[in-house]
């Protein structure tokens, strides 16, 4: 664990029930894609687009909008198919917070994350998603340039 | 349901030192109470604010919670927040630390 005291920023993220998001860690492209190709095609989630958040981290977003129930249903599936444990762990904190998050902005030593691919339909949650990640960042790129004004030690 | 605004992560907060003490009872046996001294710690605690609301009031609701931390987990609109923001937090620093992902 590193603490670096003069950074005083936290983490910024998109938090909703509606939205199929899944977060796998150390993992590669190739599974990633895999993935989220048998997840949209098995239950019919018409589109994804894939961000990558660290070297071999990599979240993605569906297109459908689903209840949380259904929500929940569908990451379990993945969780449990793929055996991925960083998934299962994250599926889990989901379920404790009852809405699922992924992270927008950078964190400690990692970049925010970047979209690295798109397949399907785009028009419905990963455009909702899309708008207020571009509306967050902008918040946040307005919040660097007011920042140094405002640094003091506790 | 609505789209929200998580702001998570850990914070340096300073909290009253807790005191405990010892005093007998009538029927003899010694009670342990607690008192809040005025004392404060700086002590390392997570947390995470969670904001929906409209766009103006998301933007100021954020720049208020990189001062004011909060008190566990708030789930809040951002308008309610910018109304009384210490109901929901308190006074301390956001710090660069490792925690659960969101």
């Amino acid at each position: 664990m590193t603490e670096q005291l003069n950074q005083d920023k936290p983490i910024f993220g998109f938090s909703d029930t509606e939205t199929i998001k899944l977060d796998f860690d150390e993992t590669s492209f190739k599974n990633v894609k895999y993935w989220a190709q048998r997840v949209m095609k098995w239950f019919k989630l018409g589109g994804y687009v894939i961000l990558k958040s660290s070297k071999n981290s990599y979240h993605v977003v569906f297109n459908k909008s689903v209840s949380w129930a259904e929500n929940l249903k569908v990451v379990a599936w993945v969780a449990l198919q793929s055996q991925n444990r960083g998934l299962i762990k994250w599926l889990v904190m989901q379920c404790i917070k009852k809405s699922s998050t992924l992270r927008i902005s950078q964190k400690s030593q990692k970049h925010s994350p970047r979209i690295v691919y798109r397949d399907g339909k785009q028009d419905d949650q990963i455009e909702s998603f899309l708008e207020f990640r571009k509306m967050l960042k902008n918040y946040i790129r307005k919040m660097e340039t007011k920042k140094p004004e405002s640094s003091s030690d506790m | 349901m609505t789209k929200k605004i998580a702001i998570y992560g850990s914070y340096l907060a300073r909290v009253p030192v807790r005191q405990r003490y010892w005093k007998k009872r009538k029927d003899g046996i010694k009670q342990r109470y607690w008192k809040v001294t005025k004392r404060l710690k700086k002590v390392v605690m997570s947390g995470r604010y969670e904001f929906y609301g409209k766009g103006k009031d998301l933007y100021k609701a954020i720049m208020k919670a990189l001062k004011v931390v909060p008190k566990g987990f708030v789930d809040v609109s951002a308008e309610m927040f910018l109304i009384d923001p210490m109901r929901f937090g308190f006074e301390g620093m956001w710090i660069d630390r490792t925690v659960e992902s969101g």
